[in-house]
This record gives structure tokens, sequence and C-alpha cells, in this order.
């Protein structure tokens, strides 16, 4: 008897709580998040972290000088069409003229500044809006550092 | 208990279905009631397999033989912590406790992601619930319900005492051995939800990748350790020395990992080219199969034994349909994402990291193809000629040598290779003295008198691989210390964790060569065999030179009085000496279980040290009658005398590996300990490539 209570409570108990949401309307937000980086936005950083590594390749000494140029000509070429395309598309969503001249090494300085002030995500370079605890592209800690 | 528990298991397959139907439906028309239903059934499940697993684990201790799950894997005097573990120990606790830890993974995955990636989890939540659902299917409906009663002719019997768990696998080794392997096996289920839910809305960037990286590390670590920990069984408890035999078993734990290894690569080509995405879907619908698979062929027996395939056909089509299903439907799935799988970016040159990486998967599938292939053919065999025919290790070994030695050097090469195109100088400046010194190596061992190819160019390579991996440390530590005016010891810690995945990748393949060095030692094992009578002195020398004098003490027996099931115990004793210096005693074992009608079996002494392992065999008793009746004429033995040079390298390269990899999962807290201080402008070029 006590075991057949106890299959019954435990039986209700789990349609009690599947069941609930449907019956009181309950809803689960299934909206992407607002800040994720779009897609032309993840190719400018794959292309910009391109060009991180080809400067680490170089300051640590796995590059010479002239397969750093050419490599990293190439790249920034990469990375403006890149940061071009991610304009566009972001005018293009506000609705605002596109930008006409792109500054690459501004871009760059931007990432770094934001490195420095801790927006910056440490795993995947994703620039986060100031005072963020954690990267909305990968939820990585930003730590005490983004706090302000 | 017991029974409240069966119940729990009924209960779980509605539950299952409906949050597997919601998940989908709530996906489909985007209602967010229907997908918080189907995430709530997700803890339910789980919380009915907590009872489940509770009852059988209570059957257990309270020695429930009408049971029959109970009655072939304990008996009364099975030591209690058996007992408890007992879960796992055969095939129907197995698939119970495979379904309790996807259950578990599944939660894990609904709670962290219950406020992110929610454009995801309603597909995510539906295919953790279709994987779930089959397994209760399984448990329920192929035979192996671990709460069938044992009966006989029709009727209910309760036997007074149960068979008794195999002694082999009364080891701790074994006991979490196979836990860790389906830790492995079941978390791969969330990176393989993920892609599925990537194709089934269309979001097949690399951001299903990113959400599920941890996942797969997670997953890799617990495959590596829980193979490495069968080895480690087989090594001390199956008495032959060895610790590898292609055994099917073996080989299909090793077949996801081989794959997952592959995606683990595959994925950085992703990430950072934009290449490969048929390729990594692929890859992660394969490592999934493949852990069904192996679940599948671990606990069936299908190929071990022919009789026992008959008793199993009906879980072996089941399973067998649910891979096909699981297949077709990816295959229709990625088939019709096609346009929008498309690489960004092409392969730019043969000599380039990108080639390397994909020459590394190619390996790695060849790999899994021939063992796969080496596994199956007994089945193919006896489908075709009628006879089973196995292959043994020579087949796997012809293979799958040259596969490792090449993926060995892989491992040097792939990291300094430049991205997109290396050229001439790029190749000079970075090999030039890795080679040398791999060069030299190999000139020194054949000096002092090396000759096994194999094992001169393995150890050759793997200095060739340490050489270019320290040097990317040392660079790296030198670039920072210079530019941050950092100590060394700090610019090195502060490389490290800035870029732990880089980094603790790494240390990943340090532990790699270092796997690899002690499994090429196998090539100057050597097996000695003496017969013995107590005060005989053997000698052995060792490949490296020194000499081991063994001394045979004598034989003492003990006749077990139903403790821990044994009916005799004969140890041998021997004391050790290396080049006349003494080093202590071993003793090595023969014992008799009371129950299973079992061999005896043997209990090995092991004298580890870092260059070599000392492995005594007690291989036969001269007079086994007379020596468990203590007659003192009768204590002569077989001795066999084991020196495996470098097999200890095989456990620290593993314990590597664990560290390189918990390395690269750890969570960001670098951070943090950063302070208020800045971080330089460099800092990004610093921390290195992914």
């Amino acid at each position: 008897m006590t075991l057949y209570l106890g299959v019954a409570l435990v039986a209700a108990a789990v349609v009690l709580f599947i069941v609930q949401p449907v019956v009181k309307g309950i809803h689960a937000s299934l909206e992407r998040e607002d800040d994720e980086m779009t897609e032309t936005e993840a190719r400018k950083r794959v292309a910009l972290l391109a060009l991180r590594d080809v400067e680490y390749d170089f300051l640590a000494g796995k590059l010479d000088e002239a397969d750093y140029r050419s490599l990293k000509a190439e790249l920034t070429a990469e990375a403006l069409a890149a940061l071009e395309a991610d304009d566009a598309a972001k005018s293009v969503a506000t609705g605002a003229e596109p930008t006409a001249t792109v500054d690459l090494e501004a871009e760059i300085a931007a990432i770094r500044r934001g490195l420095r002030a801790g927006t910056s995500c440490p795993e995947c370079a994703y620039t986060n809006a100031p005072g963020s605890r954690f990267c909305s592209a990968c939820g990585a800690a930003l730590g005490e550092l983004a706090a302000s | 208990m017991t029974l409240l528990g069966e119940f729990a298991l009924w209960i779980s397959l509605p539950v299952a279905v409906w949050g597997m139907v919601l998940g989908y439906a709530g996906g489909r028309s985007q209602r967010g009631d229907l997908v918080l239903s189907a995430e709530r059934s997700i803890y339910a499940v789980f919380g009915l397999h907590v009872l489940a697993s509770a009852g059988i684990v209570s059957a257990f201790l309270n020695d429930r033989f009408d049971y029959w799950y109970i009655a072939n894997y304990s008996n009364a005097n099975l030591e209690l912590f058996y007992k408890v573990t007992g879960l796992w120990a055969g095939q129907r606790g197995s698939l119970l406790f495979w379904a309790l830890l996807l259950g578990f993974f599944s939660c894990v995955t609904v709670f962290t992601n219950r406020k992110k990636h929610r454009e995801f989890m309603p597909y995510v939540a539906g295919v953790l619930q279709t994987i779930l659902t089959f397994f209760i299917v399984v448990l329920l409906f192929a035979d192996v319900n671990p709460f069938e009663r044992l009966m006989v002719d029709g009727m209910p019997v309760t036997p007074a005492d149960g068979a008794g768990l195999n002694p082999q696998l009364q080891n701790y080794w074994m006991t979490i051995h196979p836990p860790t392997l389906y830790l492995g096996f079941t978390s791969f289920t969330i990176p393989f939800a993920f892609a599925i839910a990537a194709l089934l809305n269309g979001r097949l960037d690399a951001r299903w990748i990113q959400l599920t990286r941890r996942w797969i590390l997670t997953s890799w670590f617990f495959l590596s350790i829980g193979i490495v920990f069968g080895m480690r069984w087989a090594y001390e408890e199956l008495g032959w020395g060895g610790y590898w035999f292609w055994d099917p078993v073996e080989n299909a734990s090793l077949l996801p990992w081989l794959t997952a290894t592959a995606f683990l690569h595959s994925i950085q080509i992703q990430e950072n080219r934009g290449m490969l995405k048929v390729w990594n879907m692929s890859l992660v619908l394969l490592t999934f199969l493949l852990t069904i698979f192996a679940t599948f062929l671990t606990r069936s027996g299908l190929i071990e034994s022919v009789h026992s395939f008959a008793q199993e056909l009906k879980i072996a089509y089941i399973f067998l349909s649910f891979m096909g299903a699981v297949l077709a439907v990816c295959v229709l799935l990625i088939v019709h994402r096609l346009p929008q799988l498309r690489s960004e970016n092409q392969i730019e040159s043969f000599l380039s990291r990108e080639s390397a990486f994909l020459f590394n998967n190619l390996l790695l599938l060849g790999a899994a193809f021939s063992v796969m292939w080496g596994t199956m053919f007994p089945l193919i065999s006896e489908g075709i000629t009628g006879q089973q025919i196995s292959v043994g290790p020579p087949f796997f070994n012809k293979v799958n040598l040259p596969i490792g030695i090449i993926l060995l050097a892989l491992v040097g090469i792939g990291p300094v290779i430049a991205w997109r195109r290396a050229t001439k100088r790029n190749l000079q400046k970075n090999f030039a003295t890795p080679v040398v010194v791999g060069l030299v190596t190999g000139a020194v061992l054949f000096a002092t008198g090396a000759r096994h190819e194999l094992a001169l160019v393995t150890w050759s390579l793997s200095a060739f691989v340490l050489t270019i991996i320290f040097t990317e440390f040392w660079k790296g530590t030198k670039a920072r210390a210079r530019i941050e005016g950092e100590g060394y010891p700090l610019a090195f810690f502060h490389l490290v964790t800035r870029n732990r995945r880089r980094w603790g990748g790494y240390i990943v393949h340090v532990g790699f060569v270092v796997l690899c060095c002690g499994l090429a030692g196998a090539a100057y094992n050597t097996d000695n065999r003496f017969n013995v009578q107590p005060g005989d002195v053997v000698e052995v020398t060792s490949p490296f030179g020194h000499t081991y004098q063994l001394t045979y003490e004598g034989l003492s027996v003990s006749i077990g009085r139903g403790q821990r099931n044994l009916l005799w115990q004969a140890i041998a004793t021997v004391s050790v000496a290396q080049d006349g210096a003494p080093k202590g005693i071993l003793t090595t074992e023969k014992r008799q279980y009371t129950n299973r009608n079992t061999q005896p079996m043997t209990e090995v002494g092991i004298r580890s040290i870092f260059r070599e392992d000392l492995y005594l065999i007690l291989s036969a008793l001269n007079d086994r009658p007379g020596a468990l009746s203590n007659q003192p004429g009768a204590q002569g033995i077989d001795l066999q005398v084991l020196i495996k040079p470098l097999v200890g390298w095989i456990w620290i390269g593993t314990f590597l590996l664990a560290i390189g990899t918990i390395i690269a999962l750890w969570p960001s807290i670098d951070r943090r300990r950063a302070g208020a201080g800045a971080v330089a402008p460099h800092e990004a070029a610093l921390a290195g490539a992914d």
C-alpha cells in the first residue's frame, strides 16, 4: 500500500512539474540574445584574430620579417573587407549611411583598449559592453576589470 | 525501494517521450511554454533514474537474489564496495547507469543554458530526450531490464545465494574504468545535441562549436583517462604483462576517442578559417554513433562469443536500427543544409597548418577505419563464409603503428608551420634545430645499442617534437618577459594562463609524446620462465644493462574461510636484488574463488622504477594438491619474469595529458588576478593564437 502511495506521489509530482508550463502558459525565452555577435561580426573577429596570430608568431620569432610582412599585408586586406562588410551590415540594420572609410588601425586600437578596460573577452576577443561581467559571445568570466 | 525504482523507470518512459515531442514541437512552433515543459521533463527523467538506480543499489545491498541481475552479479559474501558498484558491473545495470549519466549531463546543459543560447535549446532538449527515450526503451523492452525477476521454467525463484561477481572485476581499476569511459561516452551526446539543433534551427556558423567546446574537451578527457584506466587494469589484473590486446571491447572504446581527437583538431580550422563545416558535422555525428556502438559492443558480447549473439539478437537489432535511423536523419539534415555549410576559404598550400590539421584528421580516421574493420571482421567473415575469423594484434599493429608514428611527427609540425602557406624560410627557421636534435637522439640511442627500427624512429621523433614544444614555450616566455619586463617564472605563468587552450594543448601533446615513448619501450620487453624451488636464485638482465637476482623464498598457502569468496590462495615470495643490492620483496599469487567455476587467477608482483617495471608472474604450481595440503616438498613453482622498459611512462604521459586538458578546460580566473593594472596593448598578440 505504502509502495503504491509512493509511486502515485512520485508520478503526480512529475506530471504536475512538467505540465504546469503548458497549462499555466509559463514561457521560456526562445530569443537569441541581442548583444550576440552577428555573422559579419564573427567574420571580423576571425580576421582580427588571424592578425593577432601573425603578430604573435612574429614576436615569438617564428616568422621572419619578410614572411611577416607578406602575411600581414594579406590579412590586413581581408580584415578590412570584413570590417567594411560588418559596417555595411550594421548600417543596413540601423538605417544609417555606411561610413565611407574604415580605419583598421582604429578598430584594432579599440580592441586593445577593450582589452585594457577588460571588456574584450580574453577567450574570444569579443568586445563587450562596459560593465559586463561575462562575455556575451562565449560566456567566459571577464573578472573585476570589466566591472568598472 | 527496489519496486519504487522499477516503477520510476517505467514512469520515465512517457515523460521522456513527452519531452522529446514537446522539444521538437516547441522549436518548430517557437512556443516557449512547450519548450519549458520539455526542459523540465529532462530534470524529471533524471530524478526518476536516480530513483531507479537507487532501487538497483538497494537490491544489491539487501541481497535480493530474486532479481536476475543481482543473482548473476553478486552474492552474500561480496564486499560492500563491489555491491554498490554492481550497478555498472553488468550489461543491464550499465545501460541504466548510462541513462543516469546522460540525464545528469542533460540537466547540467539545460540548467546552464536556462538564460542564454535559447534559440538552440528547444531542439537540444528534443534530441537529448530522444536519446534518453531510446535507452529507456532498450532497458524496458530488449530483455535487459535490470529489474527482471529470476525465473526458472516460468516460475519465480529465489536462490539462497547469488553467482557472485566475476573475480577479474573485483579490482579497483575495474570499478572506476567503466564509469570513466561512460562519462566520456555520455557527455559527447551534448555536442551532438547542439550540432543537430544547429542543423534544425539553421545557425550553422561556428556558434554550436563554441558553445560545446568545453563539453567536447570534457568528453575527450574522460575517454582518454577511461581508456588508460582500462589498460592499467589489464596490466595489473589479467596477469600476462600486457596492457593492450586489440580486443573488441578495447577497440570499441578507442574508436570514439580517435574520431573525437580528429574533431578537436578540425574544429580549430572551422573557427580560424571558416572551413570544413560539413566535415565537422560529420565527425560529431560519427563520434556520437561510435559512443553508442561502443556502449553496445562492450556489454553485448556480440563479437567474443557467437553463442551469446543469438540470445542478444533483440538488443542488437534495436541498437542497429537506432544507429541507422540516427545516421539517416543526420545525413538528410546535412544534405538539406548543404548550401549553408559551404566553406568560406580554400586551403592555399599543401605546406600549411591547415593541411597539417587536415592530414591529422585523415590519419585519425584511417586508424579508426582500420580498427573498426579489424573489430568487425569476425562478424563479416561469419556472415560471408559462416566461420568467425579473428584478426589478431599483428593486423592492428601493422596498420596503426605507422599511422601513430606519422601522427607523432605531426604533433611537432602542426604548431609551428605557418597558417595559409609556409615558406622555405619559415620551415628552416623552425625545423632546423628540432630535426638536428631528433637525429642526434637517434644516433646516440643507436650507438648505445638500440636497434629496433620502430622504437628508434619513435624516440627520435619524440625528441624532435619535444624540442619544438619546449622551444615554443621558451620563445613565448622570452617574448613576454622582454616586452612585459616580467621575470621568467611569472612570464611563463602568464603565458599559460592567458591562453590556456593553446598552452594546455601543448601540455597534452607532451603527455602524448611521453606516452608514445612508453609504448615504444615494449620493443625491448624480456620474458623468462624458470622452474624454481625455495632458495633458488635466478638472474635476469635488463635491456638497460643491469641484472636482477631473484631469490624464491617459498610459498605460503591459505585456505579461505568464505571471506571475499576465496577458496584458496597461494602466495610466492621473491626477494629482489639489483646488481647485488637488495631491493626488497615481491609477491605473486594464484587464487581460486568459490564461485563461477573460474580457473585459478593470478595476481602479479610489480616493482616499478622510472625506467622499467619488473613483473613477476606465478605461472603454475608444480604440485597443486600437494601445495594446498602444505606438503614441504611441494613448493616448486613456475616463475615468469618480465622486464618491461618504460612502461611507467605510459601512466606519466597520461597524467600530463590529463593535466593539460584540465588547464585547457579551466575557466578564466586570471583576469581577476590581474587586478587594477592595465592590460598592455600587445597583450592580445602575446597571448598567441588559439
